[in-house]
């Protein structure tokens, strides 16, 4: 499944695409809601490994807004609820994560992201 | 016993994967997931050494054995898993779940040489059981460099397995490999043959993909069976290949092999190389001074 962990560490690589090509954006997404075993430690962990805004930004793509704009300092148990809802419990089902820089279009299908690219396209 | 067929690489290196690895994977995937559950002990120890909190990459995770692990801690680390046959990534996504309880896992579908992530995004990459797969060096050894650009560059931990010349079926000793390494030994290039029972031979007929196997018939008490044969396209490791490649895989990047040493420098320390059950393995983790 696409979850935001998973879009949080995809970047496009089509050939020459080296900058400004992290985050991609969601577009035309269906998600599902499926609950996930809320682990605090691990969620405390994975903290300082995201990138913050881009997980924001994702977030907000997918209608949730519940995430402060800045990387929190310290991490209460309901952000840390919050953090864990929105990394591990949205499921991107359908829809495509476009590149902003080149605009290739990553096709989602069936949870499963299309990251596999053209001979002509690969760096 | 498996008969293995040497083979001589006469199409592009992609074209021959895509033939003889990637089709055949997609065609043999839910026969070959239920032969693949065992997990073997040096993966196992890799996973369940991990620090909690950490985030990794299978590339080429096949059925996503390897994603529900450590078992003794299940959910201490994320494991996603890359693999270039959809068929295969399907039964992935649900790796590690029963009937009742479905645990979805995160696929990506995606080639091992593909480079879709951010760069350092990850802790650790395992690759098991596929570099192997890619039909020439230059390949292979990209393979390796995606591995180590995947991950921190602090941190980052790697494991790998490929396929050994140095086949022993019944053997489960772990034998280190020698520091000195015979010269010139470049593995070989093979067919591993696939044997599939066919329950209806007529209606499973592989699309346009006919010349990657072979079919018969054979006799079996009264009712006919019929078996498909599909070939797999393998590089068979010689003794200290995986460990060579590995370093000017790792030197063509600018990185120290050996101890961590001197200032803002990166580099990557091999922790332990070796041979257990069929397979060579190396495991690295990266510095950076």
């Amino acid at each position: 499944m696409v979850r935001l962990i998973t879009h949080n560490l995809l970047a496009c690589h089509v050939k020459g695409c080296t900058s400004n090509n992290f985050p991609l954006i969601f577009q035309d997404v269906q998600i599902e809601l499926q609950e996930a075993e809320f682990n605090p430690d691990f969620v405390t962990h994975i903290l300082p490994r995201l990138e913050w805004g881009a997980l924001v930004d994702a977030a907000k793509q997918v209608g949730d807004t519940s995430l402060p704009p800045e990387r929190p300092e310290m991490m209460d148990d309901d952000l840390l609820r919050q953090l864990h809802h929105v990394l591990m419990e949205i499921h991107v089902v359908e829809g495509a994560m476009i590149c902003p820089n080149c605009k290739h279009s990553y096709p989602i299908s069936n949870g499963i992201p299309n990251m596999l690219l053209a001979e002509h396209e690969i760096g | 016993m498996r008969t293995v067929t040497t083979t001589v690489i006469a199409d592009s290196p992609q074209a021959y994967e895509d033939r003889h690895v990637h089709a055949v994977y997609d065609q043999i995937a839910e026969h070959f997931s239920s032969t693949r559950y065992k997990p073997w002990p040096i993966i196992t120890k890799f996973l369940s050494d991990l620090p909690v909190g950490w985030i990794g990459l299978d590339s080429g995770t096949g059925n996503g054995k390897y994603l529900p692990l450590p078992a003794e801690r299940p959910g201490s680390v994320l494991t996603v898993g890359l693999d270039r046959s959809r068929n295969l990534l399907q039964i992935a996504q649900h790796a590690g779940g029963r009937p009742g309880a479905p645990i979805m896992r995160e696929v990506v579908w995606g080639d091992v040489l593909g480079n879709g992530w951010r760069a350092g995004a990850f802790d650790y990459a395992i690759s098991i059981a596929t570099i192997h797969h890619l039909a020439s060096y230059e390949r292979r050894k990209l393979g390796i460099q995606r591995l180590l650009q995947c991950v921190s560059p602090a941190h980052g931990r790697i494991l790998v397995y490929v396929w050994s010349i140095e086949q022993d079926e019944l053997s489960k000793r772990s034998i280190p490999v020698d520091a000195i390494y015979e010269a010139e030994s470049l593995g070989t290039d093979v067919f591993v043959p696939w044997v599939m029972p066919q329950q209806n031979a007529s209606r499973s007929k592989p699309r346009g993909q006919t010349s990657a196997r072979d079919q018969q018939t054979q006799p079996s008490g009264a009712s006919e069976t019929t078996v498909a044969t599909y070939n797999r396209y393998y590089h068979m490791f010689a003794k200290g290949e995986l460990t060579r490649l590995t370093c000017e895989a790792a030197e063509e990047m600018d990185l120290i092999v050996g101890s961590p040493e001197g200032v803002e420098r990166r580099g990557v320390e091999i922790i332990q190389d070796g041979w257990e059950r069929s397979n060579y393995y190396v495991e690295l983790r990266c510095w950076k001074t």
